[in-house]
């Protein structure tokens, strides 16, 4: 299943400098950072049952960065809520670092798409929450706070409320609250997606840079392939009702990586071609069933690149 | 700031008009006393203590049973809104009670404390504990999704998660209910007063009533009055607003 396309350029010093890589590579035949064994989801609604996901099977490395991709309703936030513990799969079981997980658990933090803090705490308290549920004490708690202020450049804004964030400024708070407890995992939710493009750029390399230094694993939902490719170590395509795993693609290109950055922009062309026949699927189950016309999306690379922030299923 | 100055000129106009109704004098001076003798007592009530030691026995019980009230109001709002069961049962019971207007439960407090402080603390209870639980309730209920989940994935569980999320994210509903809470609270101290012949404000507007002394109760009236704005004023309207602003449920 797994299906890599070999880029030209595949001599990056700069990922051994980082460091990264090497370590994903060592640590892959011990054990799984996080194993998705046989999960399968059902919802029941008045007009029967709608199956969410059925039977998804995924492992990530430690240290690995992979993106959820995939059509809007194809069960991207419910695979990930499930990972989460914060909803129950009908079947299979979830696995963390070979212990089986039952329920919500600060190993693996989640950061939705509306960033979630809590406005009743100024920034560096919300940094601050789940350490204080862990039971630091004060002064240990306002360090470690800090320096994940820090890392997510915003110390200035420390006293401030959130009511008084931009979206960004807000997104990389609940970053930083989250890597604050120091979890196996990140668990992020199209975290970006109600960001104007600009933002999104910058936090794009924010959080390449975040994960380089911190090599956390992080399972990233985006529905947005331009993004998949810019973050990824790995991309696994979900395909929709049911969603089922349908295609895995591994990206190998030097980091930082750049939204803009051609070789982004092909690979995303790349992958947008292979999933054609998938999105045309999406488009038909959307429209009128009937009188649905073959719709033909037209997918070249200048296409792709003059799209700012485009490659969205 | 213009506001005010068409606020100070109507409360001179009315009291203008008083006045010249009192000069005019259709009305006997126990009817109708002179602003003049109103100025008098209150000043001569607050000189020789009188109102003062009033207003600190009234303050002193709804100080009591309105902060049992927000005590047990939130503590039971919460298990209503939280609690299955108790939705289902005492929930009714409370949307039920509420119906009841406060002075009802006068022969019941009556009967069960006697003539004293403690059946005037109950009045006050049972006047603000039922808004400040339905409010709890409705609260508990909106908190958003996002936020239980938020604090679920930073491990906050049982106690600490009412504590640090629930109650917090329910506050702009609270305070609401605890805004109106305090004004049933203010209405019911002041009708167990009257009717509970034992210190405090409303006992001063029994005496002025006792005493033909018309003077006094619009006095103490306009005490009355004057605490009551002081509080939903300068307290309540000004926590509410901010509170609203913090929590972005309006523009700052
Ligand atoms: N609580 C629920 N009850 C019933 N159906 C649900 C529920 N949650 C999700 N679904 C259904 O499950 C499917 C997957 O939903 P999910 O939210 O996981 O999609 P998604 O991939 O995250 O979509 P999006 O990209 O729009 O966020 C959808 O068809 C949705 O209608
Ligand atoms: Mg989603």
């Amino acid at each position: 299943m797994l299906e890599s396309i070999e880029i030209e350029n595949t001599i990056d010093t700069d990922q051994i400098k980082a460091g990264s890589k090497p370590l994903a590579y060592k640590l892959n035949d011990i054990q799984p950072k996080l194993c998705i064994q046989h999960i399968s989801k059902t919802f029941l609604s008045k007009n029967g049952g709608v199956s969410a996901l059925e039977d998804i099977n995924l492992e990530v490395k430690e240290g690995e960065f992979v993106c959820i991709v995939g059509p809007s309703g194809c069960g991207k936030t419910t695979l990930l809520n499930i990972v989460a513990g914060l909803e129950k799969a009908d079947s299979g079981e979830i696995w963390i670092s070979g212990r089986k997980i039952n329920g919500a658990g600060s190993d693996r933090v989640v950061i939705f798409q509306e960033a979630a803090l809590f406005p009743w705490l100024n920034v560096i308290k919300n940094v601050e929450f789940g350490l204080k549920q862990k039971g630091i004490n004060g002064s240990q708690r306002r360090n470690t706070a800090m320096e994940y202020l820090k890392l997510v450049h915003l110390t200035k804004f420390q006293h401030a409320h959130v009511h008084e964030l931009s979206g960004g400024m807000k997104q990389r708070v609940a970053i930083a609250r989250a890597l604050a407890i120091n979890p196996e995992m990140l668990l992020m939710d199209e975290p970006f997606s109600a960001l104007d493009a600009q933002t999104r750029w910058i936090l794009h390399f924010e959080l390449q840079s975040i994960w380089l230094k911190t090599k956390k694993t992080i399972l990233f939902v985006t529905h947005n392939i331009r993004e998949a490719v810019c973050l990824a170590d790995r991309i696994v395509i979900l395909s929709t009702s049911p969603g089922r795993i349908k295609k895995e693609f591994s990206v190998d290109l030097p980091r930082p990586r750049d939204d803009n950055d051609v070789n982004v922009a092909e690979y995303s062309t790349r992958i947008m071609k292979e999933l054609k026949a998938e999105i045309n699927k999406v488009l038909k189950c959307e429209m009128d069933a009937d009188s649905c016309v073959e719709c033909d999306i037209k997918c070249t690379t200048e296409e792709a690149a003059k799209t700012d922030a485009g490659g969205g299923i | 700031m213009y506001s005010v100055i068409k606020r100070v000129i109507f409360f001179i106009f009315l009291i203008g008009i008083w006045e010249l109704l009192f000069r005019v004098g259709i009305w006997p001076e126990y009817v109708l006393p002179s602003t003049v003798s109103v100025g008098k007592t209150l000043v001569n009530g607050f000189h020789d203590h009188t109102f003062l030691i009033g207003i600190a026995i009234s303050m002193k019980r709804i100080a009591i049973g309105y902060g049992i009230s927000i005590v047990v109001g939130i503590f039971l709002g919460l298990l209503i809104g939280r609690i299955k069961i108790f939705e289902e049962t005492l929930g009714s019971l409370i949307s039920g009670l509420q119906t009841l207007p406060t002075i009802c439960w006068l022969p019941l407090a009556l009967l069960w404390f006697g003539l004293n402080d403690r059946a005037i603390i109950f009045l006050v209870i049972m006047g603000a504990v039922l808004s400040i639980t339905i409010a709890t309730d409705t609260g508990v209920k909106s908190v958003p999704v996002l936020y239980l989940r938020a604090a679920k994935t930073m491990g906050a569980s049982g106690w600490k998660l009412y504590l640090g999320v629930i109650i917090p994210a329910a506050l702009p509903h609270i305070v609401t209910g605890m805004k109106q809470g305090w004004s049933f609270a203010w209405r019911s101290l002041m009708a167990g007063e009257l009717l509970i012949v034992c210190l405090g404000l409303g006992h001063l507007l029994m005496i002025g009533r006792e005493l033909n002394d018309m003077s006094q109760v619009i006095a103490v009236m306009i005490v009355i009055v004057i605490i009551g704005i002081l509080v939903d004023r300068l307290f309540f309207i000004k926590v509410e607003k901010r509170i609203r602003e913090r929590w972005g449920l309006v523009k700052a």
